[in-house]
């Protein structure tokens, strides 16, 4: 039988409480940005929605900043968003399609070697751009995994640019497998997506933006749920994707 | 306390050859024990890096004034709240963890405030009252946001949070407003860490009797006691950084710091063995989290100021 006292040291009867601590008590905060996923931290949602309403004014002032075809962005759950990259500038204008709200929702994958590979760049590109680190070189499989874990969580979007770099001459270069071997078998929408002027107005090489249009023209979605599992799945994903963001180009109807 | 008055303070110049001298024969001995007698012992020496960055900041605040101090202070306890909430998982609720942090700051600003009817620096009377309103706010929270769900865990824990690591530790702030600051604030810092260095001393040398077997299991009855005699020593030994105190006050502090300071590392050990970690954060490193570093005073510095208003007054 129990003694009233192990009732009493048994607690308030109640259920015990539950600590839940953060995953990333033993980080620093700057290793806690470099590393993916990131938690909500309340400092650091305030600076990027600060600097998001600063980026959009500058963009839409300096480089009178155009996004076509908004309505096709899926209101809810998770997408990818599949764009042509040539500029600095290309993930900032998309990322300014978003309202601010969703800002913190929306992830740029970022080449882990260049955005994550010192301080500096490690907060620039956390804070500010919200980059997912994806490590282009070695562990790409290990990256994939990330974004598709990323990509279950609904509300997410993670922005991929698939040639994997910049586009010197600004043409659209062939599009790398990864973003086939994502979305193959999925049935999480890619929306195509093409940037106009970005390459004119801030090419690879160069310190200063030019004050050129730059337009944002978003496609309507698709998914890959049903094609077999194959290598040539994976082509063809490319293949279909590079397409269409080739035929978004201005004049044509995007949808 | 102005930059002036700091600088031709005899008490401010003595503990800042005191601590100087120490931390360059701290930094001799373990280059020879590195070097000559070829130990390793790299997780020593990047304490040391840590007291290195660490003491001139707080000297550098301390000369820079009162309301450096006041600021310093208020830094110290949203960094130290943050941890606590990032290991009780409070962090989640941003509704609790911005009213306690905003709660924070606003008794920094009461702090830095003149009392408006009897116009001396601190707003003492809000100050004292400030927790009735802040906790009153809490629990208010789950009402307006009309949500039952663990609320009361939430509510306690920002409770717990602001009024120890927020509300307590803020008197160490406030003490920059007594006429006797420099002594004050250098002694109480001075004199928490030589009392947890004694306690690991004393550990060391004469440890056999487990002091509180379940909180903090490396910690011992010979190391405790050994800490507590040299804080009682203490004062008497530093007794130019309070003239006015008597025979009573001086014992009063070496008990407070003796005793106090070991109660407030022995509450952050069963916060954190309750939570089941083993550091509060990596902020500081070779020392873990602010909540690490700071434990001891948060515990000793409302304790103390207590004391000498009771004494003298604050002004």
């Amino acid at each position: 039988m129990e003694s009233p006292d192990d009732q009493r040291s048994a607690g308030t009867g109640a259920d015990e409480w539950k600590y839940r601590p953060s995953a990333g008590l033993d980080q620093s905060l700057l290793q806690r940005l470099g590393g993916f996923p990131r938690e909500p931290e309340p400092l650091v949602y305030a600076l990027r929605s600060a600097s998001g309403l600063l980026l959009r004014t500058w963009l839409r002032s300096y480089h009178r900043l155009q996004i076509l075809g908004r309505e096709n962005l899926p209101g809810e759950g998770s997408f990818v968003l599949v764009a042509n990259h040539s500029s600095h500038l290309d993930a900032l204008c998309l990322v300014s399609a978003f309202s601010l709200a969703r800002l913190h929702r929306v992830f740029p994958a970022a080449a882990a070697d260049y955005f994550f590979s010192n301080m500096a760049r490690t907060a620039f590109s956390a804070v500010f751009i919200n980059a997912l680190p994806f490590h282009r070189e070695v562990h790409g499989e290990q990256s994939l995994t990330v974004c598709t874990a990323l990509l279950e969580n609904p509300g997410n979007v993670l922005i991929i640019f698939p040639e994997g770099t910049r586009s010197i001459t600004g043409e659209i270069d062939r599009f790398r497998s990864g973003i086939g071997r994502l979305l193959l078998g999925t049935s999480i929408p890619a929306v195509p997506c093409r940037l106009e002027g970005a390459s004119a107005a801030w090419p690879k090489g160069r310190k200063i933006p030019r004050p050129k249009k730059v337009r944002v023209i978003i496609g309507r979605p698709r998914s890959y749920e049903t094609m077999p599992a194959t290598r040539e799945s994976v082509r063809e994903i490319c293949r279909d994707l590079e397409e269409a963001v080739r035929l978004l180009a201005t004049g044509r109807d995007p949808r | 306390m102005t930059v002036d008055a700091a600088l031709s303070s005899e008490i401010l110049r003595f503990y800042a050859a005191l601590v100087g001298s120490i931390i360059v024969l701290a930094g001799l001995v373990l280059f020879v024990v590195t070097v000559v007698f070829g130990k390793d012992i790299r997780p020593i020496w990047r304490t040391y890096r840590g007291w290195l960055i660490m003491t001139p900041l707080v000297v550098g605040f301390i000369i820079a004034g009162r309301t450096a101090v006041i600021v310093g202070v208020c830094l110290l306890a949203l960094f130290g709240f943050r941890e606590f909430a990032r290991a009780t998982g409070l962090y989640r609720d941003w509704w609790m963890t911005g009213v306690v942090m905003v709660a924070i700051i606003g008794v920094a600003a009461v702090s830095i405030a003149s009392d408006p009817r009897i116009r001396t620096p601190g707003w003492y009377g809000l100050f004292m009252a400030l927790p009735v309103y802040v906790v009153g706010l809490l629990l208010v929270i789950p009402v307006l946001r009309n949500r039952t769900r663990g609320q009361l865990q939430s509510t306690a824990l920002a409770v717990l949070g602001f009024v120890y690591f927020g509300w307590m530790f803020a008197h160490l702030g406030f003490l920059a407003n007594t006429s006797h600051a420099y002594g004050y604030l250098l002694y109480l810092l001075f004199a928490v860490e030589v009392n947890d260095i004694a306690a690991f001393c004393f550990g060391k040398l004469f440890g056999r009797h487990k002091l509180r077997s379940e909180v903090s299991p490396n910690k011992t009855v010979e190391g405790s006691l050994g800490a507590l005699a040299v804080s009682l020593v203490l004062p008497w030994l530093l007794s130019f950084s309070f003239p006015h105190f008597g025979t009573l006050q001086l014992v009063l502090t070496g008990l407070i710091v003796g005793i106090g300071g070991q109660l407030g590392d022995l509450t952050i050990s069963f916060i954190k063995r309750d939570i089941g970690i083993k550091d509060m954060g990596a902020v500081i490193p070779g020392h873990g989290g602010v909540l690490d570093r700071i434990d001891s005073l948060i515990f000793v510095a409302p304790l103390f100021f207590h004391m000498v208003r009771w004494f003298y007054g604050i002004a």
